[in-house]
């Protein structure tokens, strides 16, 4: 079947096609080339005057393990309201900052995003986050293993293991998880806090092992590099939400010595200590040294005002904030001793100093951070604000006169500290085309998806052009999945089930000795039942499609 | 005045959410308008008008006729106007309700006025458990208003009530005012065991001692409290035991508690 998308103005950055009128030509779930004259076409839609772009990608948002069944049952009250109703196609859900998974799929999939991937998924608790993801329908996933608080890495670390060994761990890592990535969240942080630490900065000794988080950033930035994982070490800094954390942040990205680093949800590690109040925005000097340093990258973490829910593996930062939840109660834990979890709710208020001003520090590195291929929309679903905000914060982006419109009703003292008024930036359609779409595929290394070029996957979302921009990422004209028709008109037309994203870099077996006599002196488990095979996990999903994305080893 | 009147056709066969049908809500809407109205069931949704036969023009008072307790959410969030049920009511009636006035003339199921915060919600017949407490994950029951149950309640009557009153003129099953943050409950009849569990302030007004109460409850003494004169003004109107409360002259032995929580509740025993 041969599906023509005509006269569409596309919108795909990975070949420099900014809004030139193409057609798109779709076969067996791929984009192909224009067919030779007399081709018989199979369905045409006329896309005259319509945006297309390929479709959107979240390269950061919680929407699998642990974390989100203890915010569940936390909240009830999130959990009952905005229910989908059952239909012929659809099965029902429910939730708002934590949605069902079959609400999350769907919502996804009505704002023309095609794949979604869940950024703190701990090792030991893979199975269950597969699991959930496996239930998210419409959306390819993927995660990215958490390491870097764990008993293992932390004591290798102490005993001044060599890298290649601390190499094979995080390689048999990424096997057994099943996943695409990895993740460091407040690197030996997690750890330190049930040694009673109560705060880690870079050049801070954990309490036992002796081992700082620089060096935790610079080993597993170069463990990543070193086994070829095309995408950078993730990395949730320490001190997260401290004002003044911003040099720690800024030495982040030095620890990484050379090695690529992805600093996400940045807005949280963007603060000064200026001003009356102590807090102010250090966006600036943040979006300078990201500018200026070549193997950076980051995502924002944007906050938007309303309730929410905060899950984090960072117990440290978590257990900090628990007197500010709203409502008030939370959930600190330790897992496994392999890493810990903390889930609050809260209330991001616009009239709140701290919040309004934490809301214009994220729009200012948005518009501070002048390469888009470095800079990645989210905003930390659920911590700084449910996914389902995202038109809105592209409205912001593209959008100066409401964007300053909403600046005039936030705190007003945050208002004045901000230079949010001043940024003339707006940004261009060209330009969210790479926040959501290519740059996300190119950092994540997968190379058919995120642009519209022969033989890319046929995931594409078409736009009615709108000079509102929120309206106009709301409600998708048309949405398709591996070619098929998905989504018409912000509504789901066909269910499908994605696919999962890993990768599975090389190792030397002599690991899965060393790791099979820890696992079985000092866990609950044995190495051999954690690992995770590949045909496990294609069931986890309901037989989906399991894709082992290349790597390619540093010499 | 002005009525709608719904009347049930036929006992339904799987419980239905009666929550969009309120006198706001169907103001100003014509009868074929509120007959096409779908409420959420078990099974596939269901039209209003399968469910009932309409009558009247929309107005200030909603009439449910020959409800049955499957009818679930009726007065949700009611905000205004007056519901009469003619019948038996289901779960979470008067759930949230903030002004205006529900009247059954029946029993009615769990969480009845559950977190409301104002108005009025009278049951003839019995209610029963989780009488204005609140769902699983919220922090107050009822925070203001009325609430009148001429027949018995079952267990957690008021749980985490926080203000207003919750009068029961029959008997309560266990744990009554069970986490009571503050307000006024008052019983004509008998009360089980656990009475006041978690009590942190708020009043309790029995006729008698009841049977297993907490061992965190002090006892203090049988006096004469002024405050007793303002509540018997306040609540003359109301059908007995409540309305007919002597303005002097009454002595109360009251016990403290729960000394396990904050310990600022009583317990007033009428002598």
């Amino acid at each position: 079947m041969l599906l023509k998308l005509t006269g569409g103005r596309v919108y795909d950055p990975a070949h420099g096609v900014d809004g030139q009128v193409r057609d798109v030509y779709v076969r067996d779930g791929r984009i192909v080339a224009a067919p030779a004259p007399g081709t018989t076409i199979d369905r045409e839609i006329d896309l005259r005057g319509r945006v297309v772009m390929a479709g959107a990608i979240d390269m950061h948002t919680h929407i699998g393990g642990g974390k989100l069944n203890i915010a569940r049952a936390m909240l009830p009250e999130d959990h009952r309201g905005e229910a989908v109703q059952r239909s012929a196609l659809l099965r029902a859900s429910c939730g708002h900052a934590a949605p069902g998974t079959f609400a999350t799929g769907y919502r996804y999939a009505e704002m023309g995003y095609t794949a979604a991937f869940e950024p703190a998924l701990l090792p030991m608790n893979a199975r269950q986050a597969h699991l959930e993801m496996g239930d998210v329908p419409m959306v390819d996933k993927g995660g990215y293993a958490m390491l870097g608080s764990d008993d293992f890495l932390l004591r290798l670390m102490a005993a001044g293991t060599e890298q290649a060994v601390i190499n094979d761990y995080v390689a048999w890592t990424l096997h057994a998880a099943r996943c695409i990535g990895i993740k460091v969240v407040n690197p030996a942080g997690i750890s330190a806090f049930k040694f009673n630490a109560r705060r880690m900065d870079l050049e801070d000794r954990h309490p036992y092992y002796g081992v700082s988080p620089r060096d935790v950033l610079r080993t597993l930035a170069r463990a990543v590099h070193e086994l070829g994982v095309p995408f950078p070490l993730h990395v949730h800094s320490n001190l997260l939400g401290v004002p003044g954390n911003f040099p720690t942040t800024l030495g982040t990205v030095e620890a990484s010595e050379g090695h690529p680093i992805h600093l996400t949800h940045i807005q949280f590690h963007s603060y000064g200590t200026e001003g009356d109040r102590k807090f102010s925005s250090a966006a600036a000097q943040i979006a300078a040294k990201i500018n200026a340093t070549p193997n950076a990258s980051c995502d924002v973490g944007q906050i938007l005002f309303g309730q929410t829910v905060t899950a984090s593996g960072d117990n440290m930062s978590q257990h900090r904030n628990a007197a500010v939840a709203s409502p008030k109660k939370s959930v600190t834990m330790d897992i496994e001793c392999d890493a810990g979890c903390g889930v609050l709710p809260f209330r991001y208020k616009d009239k709140n100093f701290v919040n309004a001003l934490q809301w214009a520090i994220g729009l200012e590195l948005f518009l501070l951070v002048t390469d888009p291929w470095k800079i990645f929309l989210t905003t930390d679903h659920p911590n700084g604000a449910p996914f389902t905000t995202y038109p809105h914060l592209i409205r912001l982006l593209m959008d100066r006169t409401f964007r300053n419109e909403c600046l005039g009703t936030i705190n007003p003292d945050a208002r004045t500290l901000s230079t949010l008024g001043s940024l003339e930036r707006e940004y261009t359609l060209y330009e969210i085309a790479i926040l959501t779409r290519a740059g996300p595929a190119r950092l994540l290394g997968i190379t058919d998806m995120g642009h519209l070029a022969p033989g890319a996957r046929a995931d594409i979302t078409v736009y009615r052009d709108d000079a509102n921009r929120e309206a106009m990422f709301t409600t998708p004209e048309y949405v398709f999945k591996d070619g098929e028709e998905i989504v018409r008109d912000g509504r789901i037309v066909k269910v499908v089930q994605g696919r999962y994203h890993t990768v599975e870099p090389e190792y030397d077996p002599a690991i899965d000795r060393r790791l099979a006599e820890y696992f079985e002196k000092y866990l609950t488990i044995r190495s051999r039942h954690m690992w995770i095979s590949r045909d496990e996990l294609s069931g986890l999903g309901h037989d989906a499609e399991v894709v082992v994305h290349p790597t390619r080893r540093a010499r | 005045m002005s009525a709608l009147r719904l009347t049930l056709r036929a006992a339904p066969a799987q419980r239905v959410d009666c929550a969009p049908l309120t006198p706001a809500a169907l103001g100003g809407k014509s009868a074929a308008e509120i007959g096409a109205l779908l409420l959420a069931a078990g099974g596939p949704p269901v039209r209003v008008d399968d469910l009932f036969t309409i009558e009247g023009t929309p107005g200030d008072t909603l009439v449910l006729a020959g409800a049955t307790a499957r009818l679930d959410g009726i007065g949700t969030a009611l905000n205004g106007g007056t519901i009469e049920v003619d019948g038996d009511a289901g779960d979470y009636l008067g759930r949230g309700m903030a002004t205006g006035t529900i009247r059954v003339s029946g029993s009615v199921g769990t969480f009845a006025g559950s977190g409301m915060t104002g108005g009025e919600l009278r049951v003839r017949g019995h209610a029963g458990d989780f009488l204005g407490a609140p769902l699983p994950g919220e922090h107050r029951g009822i925070r203001g208003g009325l609430v009148l149950v001429e027949g018995n309640a079952g267990e957690r009557a008021g749980d985490r009530m926080r203000r207003g009153t919750l009068l029961i003129k029959g008997n309560t099953g266990a744990l009554l005012a069970s986490r009571m943050v503050a307000g006024t409950i008052a019983v004509g009849g008998t009360v089980g065991p656990g009475a006041g569990t978690g009590m942190r302030r708020g009043t309790l007004l029995l006729p008698a001692l009841p049977a297993g109460l907490p061992a965190t409850f002090n006892d203090c003494g049988t006096f004469p409290l002024s405050f007793l004169t303002l509540l018997a003004r306040a609540w003359r109107g109301l059908p007995a035991p409540f309305g007919d409360l002597p303005e002097r002259g009454l002595r109360v032995r009251r016990l403290m508690g729960d000394l396990a929580a904050e310990g600022k509740g009583e317990i007033l025993i009428r002598a």
